[in-house]
């Protein structure tokens, strides 16, 4: 091979390196067929591990949402350096026990992970989440700090403020998604619920989403879609959210809510704080886009 | 014959000890970084801290011992015992240079001359650090060794192998990846940064450590013979080792081999050996074909002076006397740059500098790539002095990392709570820029972010008439001087392109309480 060969193979590798970067794209028919039961349970308890199991019964246990084989994520909010008694993450027990059912139910992998605002080891660390995860000690359960490589560009077809956004490789291709949230303050969005724990799947500049925080959080659920929404409100952060600080903001609920409806989820979550579903936005542009139930009226709550 | 195979046996054990303590250095290197704890077990600080050059410099500058940089007596002691087996021994940038020299080929030639400088050059870094102007770690090899790889080499090794594993799973077949996935995992858990940064004067600081490894092509360790202030130092004690290399003189065999292959020019006509400017290389040890030379007690005889005349020690103190006289001539002191943050810590300015050996370890630790080397926005002096650049990344809040790598003590070792207390700066909003201001558009990214518990940054919401005549409800927010810290996290994250909305400047740091900046102002 002779130099100017050499220069022209470069050219041509590189020039291939920026076009064939994959792009997925989610047929929206397909998203919107399977409109989720709008059925949710809400449990009570000190023993979280024996909490989760008693408020997956009523949904018929975590097996059927995970099959035998599937590749699960399963989405906690890590995404400060707090510790858990601060209210600012999703509590480690939580995620524990979640990660053993999916385990229990036959998962090949189930992936946790969050892209932190706070540097990424220090809310790993401190959030108490990685311990937890490895302490399950199964080659299976896997906690990873999110692969810049990994981010891909989605279309996101339905979407009415957000055409396209890089969205984290696993949370839209895997088979199982579980979003985690914890509930807590939130300076522009009231609160954090569901909805907005899908910002930890995201690339790009995530600042620029909260000019139309609402719709874009709503537009981000159509292709970003929770099998199954696990709220953490076992501490709910009333003030100084989402980042907390002071145990005194802190309050201690013991509650967990889980839905398969993302959006009666959050509306549900959001009277926790004695607000209306409509005071989030993100709910209300949920609602709107048909993925899921808002009026507390025709969400039917079991509790336990 | 026996005899010279056992000779040359000699030359590895220097070569092995060279070996041992570049790995070890490369070890602490890698470990001067967030370990999952709070506390660092493991940092590069303790080559530093060994160094009796910035030992004696910091000392002078602060005109008080520091606690922290004691363990360097203990090595100016056993230089004087044992001359200065540091250099050959055990100095990892000497064993950079004996490395790379096979680059240059031999192309030796002895040159005698021009070793006076490096003691010139002590006398005045010392004598000027002591009247106000330090200059220490601008030249100190440590310094100029891990600041280059800090700031360049290794971001740009991280780099390079970060695109090729991109590249492998980007576009490698699935059998490839089995292969290159592992590795690329392992790498990152062993050598490679846990994230990439970037660096302010990167390529100066590479540039300057490459000449000085490129000297060597001038003449084997160029930058050690004539140089290096540390060298010039431990050879000052080396005059009066007691053990040192020596057996050739006027009645050998003449040949004169011991002076061809000495590495430091230490050897004269009459083959004796200079004992400061021998590095005890061995080379000399295993090369007389007669086997002459050895290490042991000198006995009797003094060899040579160091080159330095009583004129020179005067006129590079005189210097080192007279620079700093020019400093207050700079508006810097009725006016320091507020854009000049310093991390959370750090002494007051000018004591601050007296005591910062430039090696770059806070920069090397900062887990969010705050801290950046200064250029001359704090003077000449400040060149290479860390400073937090809140764009490019802000200062942790429960991280305490940069105090406890500092080797001189410039940046105090803070516990979180006093940490947490310390103010390095305050924010202000740029009202012409910021959305909810400026664009009566919804953002307050700064105040998700703001990590005092009660949060600095706070909002009011407010009734903004839009362009199309309506109005909107915003929530536009403020900072709350008392309980900003200036950590720079809102300045970091504003989502704002180019120029953030929210910035940090010195006013109201703890160090200097002078809430209009210090020296000058509104006096």
């Amino acid at each position: 091979m002779d130099r100017r060969r050499f220069l022209k193979d470069v050219l041509l590798w590189s020039a291939g390196l920026t076009l064939t970067i994959p792009r997925f794209s989610i047929i929206p028919d397909v998203l919107a067929a399977e409109k989720p039961e709008p059925l949710l349970v809400k449990g009570t308890g000190e023993d979280y591990a024996a909490l989760v199991t008693k408020v997956l019964a009523p949904l018929g246990g975590l097996g059927r949402f995970v099959r035998r084989g599937d590749r699960v994520v399963v989405k906690p909010n890590i995404g400060w350096d707090r510790s858990p008694e601060l209210g600012a993450t999703t509590h480690p027990l939580v995620v524990k026990a979640l990660v053993q059912q999916a385990l229990a139910a036959g998962a090949a992998r189930v992936l946790v992970f969050d892209r932190t605002c706070n540097e990424e080891r220090r809310c790993y660390v401190n959030s108490g989440i990685e311990k937890a995860v490895t302490e399950i000690n199964d080659s299976r359960a896997v906690i990873e700090h999110p692969d810049p490589r990994k981010f891909v560009p989605v279309d996101i077809a339905r979407g009415r403020s957000l055409s396209k956004w890089e969205i984290y490789r696993d949370a839209v291709d895997c088979d199982c998604y579980i979003n985690v949230p914890i509930a807590k303050d939130h300076g522009l969005a009231r609160l954090t619920l569901g909805l907005k724990n899908t910002m930890g799947v995201l690339g790009g500049n995530r600042g620029y989403l909260h000019r139309n925080l609402g719709q874009n959080l709503a537009d981000l659920a159509t292709v970003v879609r929770s099998k199954l929404t696990v709220i953490d409100a076992t501490r709910i952060l009333l003030r100084n959210g989402p980042q907390g600080g002071d145990i005194d903001d802190v309050k201690r609920l013991d509650t967990l809510i889980v839905s398969a409806d993302p959006v009666a989820a959050d509306a549900y979550a959001t009277t926790l704080f004695g607000l209306p579903p409509d005071a989030i936005d993100s709910t209300t542009a949920a609602y709107r886009l048909g993925l899921g139930e808002m009026d507390l009226s025709r969400i039917r709550v079991v509790s336990v | 014959m026996a005899a010279s195979v056992r000779k040359r046996r000699t030359v590895r054990w220097r070569r092995l000890s060279q070996l041992l303590f570049a790995a070890l250095f490369i070890f602490l290197f890698i470990k001067t970084d967030y370990n999952g704890h709070d506390q660092l077990r493991w940092a590069v600080n303790i080559l530093f801290r060994l160094d009796p050059f910035l030992g004696l410099s910091t000392l002078l500058a602060g005109k008080a011992v520091i606690s922290l940089m004691l363990p360097s007596a203990l090595l100016l002691v056993l230089s004087l015992v044992f001359g200065r087996f540091f250099c050959g021994w055990v100095c990892p940038l000497g064993a950079l240079f004996d490395i790379s020299h096979r680059l240059f080929g031999t192309r030796e030639k002895t040159h005698a001359g021009g070793r006076r400088l490096k003691y010139g050059l002590l006398v005045f870094l010392l004598s000027a650090s002591f009247f106000g102007l330090p200059l220490a770690g601008f030249i100190d090899p440590f310094s100029l060794l891990v600041r280059g790889l800090t700031f360049a080499v290794y971001p740009a090794f991280d780099e390079a192998t970060r695109s090729f594993f991109t590249l492998t799973y980007r576009h490698g077949p699935g059998w490839l990846n089995a292969v290159t996935e592992p590795v690329y995992s392992f790498m990152k858990a062993s050598v490679l940064p846990f994230a990439d940064k970037v660096y302010s004067l990167s390529i100066l600081s590479l540039l300057l450590l490459l000449v000085i490894v490129g000297l060597s092509f001038v003449e084997r360790r160029f930058f050690c013979r004539r140089l290096c202030p540390l060298g010039a130092l431990l050879a000052v004690c080396a005059r009066f080792a007691p053990l040192r290399l020596a057996g050739g003189g006027e009645d050998c065999g003449a040949c004169g081999h011991c002076r061809k292959i000495c590495r430091m020019g230490a050897i004269d006509e009459n083959r004796e050996i200079a004992v400061s400017e021998c590095i005890l290389c061995l080379d000399c040890l295993d090369g007389c074909p007669r086997g002459l030379i050895s290490y042991g007690l000198a006995k009797g005889k003094r060899t040579r002076e160091i080159d330095l005349s009583r004129r020179a020690v005067v006129g590079s103190l005189a210097a080192g006397m007279l620079t700093p006289l020019v400093l207050p001539t700079r508006p810097l002191s009725r006016h320091a740059d507020p854009l000049v943050i310093r991390p959370p810590g750090a002494l007051a300015e000018k004591e601050f500098l007296g005591r910062c050996v430039r090696c770059g370890e806070c920069m090397k630790v900062c887990i969010g790539n705050a801290l950046q080397a200064t250029w001359l926005e704090a003077g000449f002096e400040g060149m290479f002095s860390p400073r937090v650049m809140p764009r490019i990344g802000y200062c942790e809040y429960n991280c305490t990392l940069c105090g406890q790598v500092c080797p001189s003590g410039a940046i105090r070792r803070l516990a979180r709570k006093e940490k947490q207390a310390t103010v390095i700066g305050r924010a202000v909003f740029d009202k012409n820029r910021c959305l909810p201001y400026a664009k009566a558009t919804p953002c307050i990214v700064c105040e998700e972010h703001c990590p005092t518990p009660d949060k600095a940054i706070k909002f009011r919401e407010v009734d903004v008439p839009t362009d199309a005549g309506g109005s909107v409800r915003l929530r536009q927010p403020y900072v709350v001087d008392k309980l900003c810290i200036g950590c720079g996290i809102c300045e970091n994250k504003c989502p704002l392109s180019g120029r953030a909305a929210v910035w940090v400047t010195s006013e109201g740091e703890s160090r200097n309480p002078d809430i209009y900046g210090g020296a000058g102002g509104y006096g």
